[in-house]
């Protein structure tokens, strides 16, 4: 399947993109658009303006993706609030892990292009994932 | 006095991304809402229903946020980049939004004063406080002032490791 968001992505779209492909659909293609009223009729938008899989009611596009596949797995619900503070940075969470994934990603966006960055933050969100999923299993920090 | 640095002097004014936006009167909640988020954002308020931000990626990408928030509660937003005609309009912009952050830096100044007497474990609890509360401050921060500074290198200079540095 094919899925389209805005050029240029940052935290939101990153974390969404490696959601999507572990958790929806393993075969996405993903197209990257200039001009949001580009969108390919065969892909599916997300984290832009007035889509479904957008922002709604204060969340980002990671917990809208995370309600409407309706993923319950904690430990995606714990990035999701990493996200939702590097994305909005409005304390609902208490994500001390956010500014700092922020500046990584502001940063990989000065010196690289989107693939790169999918690439570089498709292995920073499997670390996380495995941490957090060890955290929650042992009820403490995983050495 | 001249506190304000813009960026390219002398040169066409910058672009800004302006959120025009318009919202029911009741419910009040949303409306209340949407008023943190700009504050937060440290917007030039131009006029009722019209607020500025310096524009680039993460700045415009938070106003389209809120104007879509603002349509989802119901109310009217349109999203605009625009330059000033004149130097001398973004430099009263800037300075506007430079005055309220310096505000805001004399504030943490005077509470990492007021905090310098204080015992150890007391002052350690400010410190941490403050530390939050500046890095809220330097995010909204487009044009800083000199305040910045001197706010920074005052709570800094909270921790027992760095008291004797600042001391001497």
């Amino acid at each position: 399947m094919r899925w389209a968001t805005r050029a240029g992505i940052h935290i939101d779209r990153a974390a969404c993109a490696w959601l999507i492909r572990r958790d929806i659909d393993p075969d996405a293609e993903f197209v990257f658009l200039d001009d949001p009223t580009d969108l390919p009729a065969d892909a599916t938008p997300f984290d832009m303006r007035g889509v479904e899989l957008g922002h709604h009611r204060g969340d980002c596009s990671f917990e809208t993706i995370l309600r409407r596949y309706e993923l319950t797995d904690p430990t995606l619900w714990r990035i999701a609030e990493i996200i939702h503070e590097a994305d909005l940075d409005d304390e609902r969470y208490d994500a001390p892990e956010a500014p700092g994934l922020d500046v990584i990603l502001r940063g990989l966006s000065m010196t690289g292009d989107d693939a790169r960055t999918l690439a570089v933050t498709q292995a920073i969100f499997d670390g996380l994932y495995e941490y957090f999923h060890r955290q929650h299993r042992l009820g403490r920090e995983p050495a | 006095m001249e506190r304000v640095h813009t960026r390219r002097p002398e040169q066409r004014p910058d672009e800004w991304v302006l959120l025009s936006y318009r919202l029911p009167r009741e419910p009040s909640t949303p409306r209340i809402t949407i008023w943190r988020k700009l504050k937060r954002l440290g917007v030039a308020q131009i006029s009722d229903g019209l607020v500025a931000l310096p524009a680039d990626a993460r700045t415009r990408e938070h106003l389209d946020w809120l104007a879509d928030e603002i349509l989802e509660a119901g109310g009217a937003a349109t999203v605009w980049l625009a330059q000033p005609t004149s130097r001398a309009q973004e430099r009263e912009l800037a300075a506007a939004m430079a005055d309220a952050r310096a505000a805001e830096y004399r504030a943490v100044l005077a509470e990492a004063a007021r905090a310098n007497g204080l015992p150890t474990a007391e002052r350690n609890r400010v410190l941490r406080k403050l530390r939050a509360e500046l890095r809220r401050i330097n995010r909204r921060d487009y044009f800083p002032p000199p305040e910045r500074r001197a706010a920074t290198e005052a709570v800094a200079a909270l921790h027992a490791d760095r008291k004797e540095d600042t001391a001497s």
